[in-house]
């Protein structure tokens, strides 16, 4: 299982994770930041389980992430 | 035009956050600029004010005349329209002066609105045709910082002559940057952030790797160049102010200090010290010996050296030889505010780190108290006259300013 979390308000709004990794990253049209597809906010953490076969996109994301916002973890 | 209505040069100051704007308020600014959310040149140094402070920041400057500025300067793409348009009606509600703008997108958006705009650096005005065109939408430009004093001069002298107007109907009025960190990339529009770190400058989130150290290696026969100064891509810090006579000259209307991501003691510093300098200049009295004071007060804060910039006219840059800051004083951590007996006019604190002494130079922070300094006088622990005070002591003294919960308290030491 492969866990991805987004510390969101830090977010940018680069664009690079849409980029990287489009079945689970979106640009909000109301704030102009990133949206984890199907994350659960918890204080201000979005965390979603997702399955493997997104694994390696979602690094190359969280790999591009000028701000260092996204952490995905394989187990 | 100065806080009190008067025909001076304007000081605008940066804000980074609350305890900033306080301290600019203190010493002096006639104006402030600030970033919200993640679309300014600060996305991610700086903590950056939410909506929400867009109220209190309008309320807080508006009671001193203090006009406010929002920076929403950077590339812009399609998905953040809908924000900016968000930010730009906010703005206008809270009362916020103006936006400082560069996309097309921004400057269109504000001026359908009715919100004034200023044209940033991150557009490199460098002629008065370029004034003429911007003067369409904006009553404010920022020119770039490659020009001279006497290019400046040149442009400011064709907007009186050429009656140049901005959409409010008065003069276009030209600002120019004061002080503060420069970079080696014409008007900040650098990629090289973007390209080693994927991190864009341009989307106000450079990593500042131009600082560091570079060696320069002929990759075809393994040589590397010989270079005294390692530092070839960091310039020293911009200072006009041992030249400041000359700036207020050339017509320019507006003198901005750069540092949205410095503390609060630096904004207090600096714009302190441009105050002083500035009202001297009006008073017939900016001289040598004053200047030689001033840039004393300016060096004990953060600093990578001082260059006069392009304005002088320099052939070539001049690159930092050191990393970090030059600043000759530096602040320790000793402790929080904890209550102010505000009849009395006894300030209590918590020291949580170090020791101090009576007569150790103090400086307190905070979002409410902005910026105060002061050599700490005799004080008290558990109600006890004490000269030593160390982590876990509560102390309590005489201070005429209020504290608060919120703030910070250290010494300043010799860096």
């Amino acid at each position: 299982m492969v866990i991805i979390t987004q510390q969101r308000d830090k977010c940018i709004g680069c664009n690079y994770c849409v980029e990287l990794a489009y079945d689970r990253w979106r640009m909000s049209k109301k704030d102009g930041k990133a949206t984890l597809i199907g994350g659960v906010n918890r204080k201000g953490f979005y965390t979603v389980k997702v399955r493997e076969d997104e694994l390696e996109e979602n690094i190359k994301a969280a790999e591009a992430c000028p701000v260092k916002i996204i952490h995905v973890k394989h187990i | 035009m100065n806080r009190n209505g008067e025909d001076r040069i304007e000081l605008m100051a940066p804000a980074g956050g609350f305890d900033s704007m306080q301290a600019a308020l203190d010493a002096g600014a006639d104006s402030i600029y600030f970033g919200v959310e993640q679309l300014n040149m600060r996305a991610k140094s700086s903590i950056n004010f939410t909506l929400e402070d867009l109220e209190e920041i309008a309320q807080r400057c508006g009671e001193k005349n203090v006009r406010t500025y929002l920076t929403l300067n950077t590339i812009i793409y399609d998905h953040d329209l809908s924000i900016i348009k968000t930010l730009l009606n906010r703005a206008k509600e809270a009362g916020i002066t103006a936006v400082i703008a560069s996309d097309q997108a921004v400057i269109h958006y504000a001026k359908t609105i009715g919100v004034e705009v200023h044209i940033s650096t991150q557009l490199n005005i460098t002629n008065i045709e370029t004034v003429k065109f911007y003067s369409l939408f904006a009553d404010t430009m920022v020119l770039s910082r490659e020009l001279s004093l006497g290019q400046v001069k040149k442009i400011a002298d064709a907007i009186k002559k050429e009656h140049v107007v901005g959409p409010a109907g008065n003069l276009i009025e030209l600002e120019i940057f004061g002080h503060g960190a420069l970079c080696m990339a014409v008007s900040g529009k650098c990629y090289m952030s973007l390209h080693t770190q994927n991190s864009s400058a341009n989307r106000g989130a450079c990593v500042q790797n131009c600082r560091r150290k570079y060696k320069v290696i002929d990759i075809e026969d393994g040589h590397e160049l010989e270079i005294d100064n390692e530092y070839i891509m960091s310039p020293k810090d911009l200072c006009t102010l041992n030249f400041l006579d000359q700036v207020i000259d050339t017509g320019v209307k507006v003198l901005k200090i750069e540092g949205r991501a410095r503390a609060p003691e630096y904004v207090a510093r600096v714009i302190g010290t441009y105050k002083e300098a500035i009202d001297a200049y009006y008073e017939g009295e900016f001289n040598q010996e004053r200047v030689k004071t001033w840039m004393g007060q300016l060096e004990t804060v953060y600093n990578r050296g001082f260059w006069s910039g392009y304005y002088l006219g320099q052939e070539m840059g001049e690159w930092s030889d050191k990393p970090g800051s030059l600043a000759t004083q530096k602040k320790v951590y000793l402790g929080k505010g904890v209550h102010y007996f505000s009849k009395a006019k006894i300030a209590h604190f918590k020291i949580e780190s170090q020791t101090v002494k009576v007569g150790d130079e103090i400086l307190i922070t905070g979002p409410t108290t902005g910026v105060v300094e002061f050599k700490l006088p005799p004080f008290r622990i558990d109600d006890k006259e004490a000269t030593k005070a160390e982590r876990g002591d509560d102390i309590t003294f005489e201070l005429d300013q209020i504290i608060r919960p919120s703030d910070k308290l250290y010494k300043m030491v010799d860096a």
